[in-house]
């Protein structure tokens, strides 16, 4: 009885934080993507003294909608442009967590980090926030393409809660096969993402989905998955990092 | 409502500002803590509370914006404070217990 209200209560929560944004911000309406910054400043034409003259007479490219329709232009940017940057970025901090369980592995420190008694006003309230930090990390990489935020930042926030059930003590230990697995392949998704792309459209890591309505949850054509990837994989690989600082049984 | 939302938008920031008044002001970590949580906490209901009644799109989540801040900001602080009494973090001598 007690998990169903929980599940109720979890799936409310996450239905009234992906609708409420459309209806409350009105994205769609609003903020036209002719509107954007970004938009502006690419199309911008350079055949005239007047930079604000009509941006259709500069093509960039042929492509018309360049950012995807996705209303965050820095997301659109970080996974749009320069998205093979982001797929070096996930590889530097792969490469940093493989050199801190290196490390530790070659000190041979396996001994569990001894913490204090666990608090108890701490240990009672993890209870009640474990889930909603992890809907909240699961929901600023999901709406990485709307809102700010992203694949990095919401990964952050979940490994925060793997802190987080340490701190807590209740003798947790993060599921290390199960953190490399998800790890693996989701890095593995997002460079198959960028095959894709590849096969599809000529260029790696390039948007071969639609790009749907501006503001809408399902828009921004590949940036969404992307991200999505992108945060289950900081997640596994920061929540590693901890439970390596954290030691073992 | 817009006004009564700019009213306690008001109150939320003076006690904002008290809060950081009592981080600078206060003598030692264990009351710059107190000062920090109940201030910014009250200081924090009161904007939220304030920005949903000016905006009542916006009411039912700043109800649950409020209900977290009042479930974390207390826990955080006193596990900071007890944090640094176990580390033997020493109170200056005007701090006393009553």
């Amino acid at each position: 009885m007690k998990k169903v209200i929980a599940l109720l209560l979890f799936l409310g929560l996450l239905f009234f934080l992906g609708t409420g944004l459309e209806q409350g911000l009105k994205l769609g309406d609003r903020n036209t993507l002719a509107g954007k910054a970004g938009e502006a400043y690419l199309k911008r034409t350079v055949n005239s003294a007047d930079p604000s003259a009509s941006p259709s007479q500069v093509e960039y490219g042929s492509e018309t909608d360049i950012e995807e329709n996705a209303a965050n232009t820095l997301t659109a940017v970080v996974v749009g442009y320069r998205s093979f940057d982001t797929l070096g970025e996930v590889t530097v901090l792969f490469l940093a967590a493989t050199g801190v369980m290196a490390l530790f592995f070659a000190s041979g420190k396996k001994k569990r980090l001894a913490l204090a008694k666990p608090n108890f006003i701490l240990s009672v309230s993890s209870g009640f926030l474990l889930p909603l930090i992890i809907l909240f990390g699961a929901y600023v990489f999901t709406h990485g393409h709307l809102t700010p935020g992203g694949g990095f930042q919401g990964g952050t926030i979940i490994a925060a809660a793997v802190l987080l059930l340490y701190m807590a003590g209740n003798a947790y230990k993060a599921p290390a096969t199960g953190l490399k697995v998800l790890e693996g392949f989701s890095g593995a998704g997002y460079l198959l993402i960028g095959l894709a792309g590849l096969l599809l459209t000529g260029f790696f890591l390039n948007n071969f989905l639609p790009s749907g309505k501006m503001g809408a949850l399902f828009s921004a054509g590949v940036i969404p998955v992307v991200y999505i990837l992108i945060g289950l994989k900081v997640s596994a690989e920061l929540s590693g990092i901890v439970s390596d600082y954290m030691g073992e049984d | 409502m817009h006004t009564a939302g700019q009213i306690f938008i008001l109150i939320g920031t003076f006690f904002m500002f008290l809060g950081g008044l009592g981080v600078f002001r206060m003598p030692d970590v264990y009351n710059r803590l107190q000062a920090g949580t109940k201030a910014t906490t009250l200081g924090f209901m009161s904007i939220a509370l304030g920005v949903g009644l000016s905006q009542p799109q916006w009411l039912l989540k700043a109800l649950v914006l409020i209900a977290f801040i009042a479930f974390t900001n207390p826990v955080s602080s006193s596990v900071l404070a007890r944090a640094a009494m176990k580390r033997g973090i020493p109170a200056r001598k005007v701090t006393r217990h009553d």
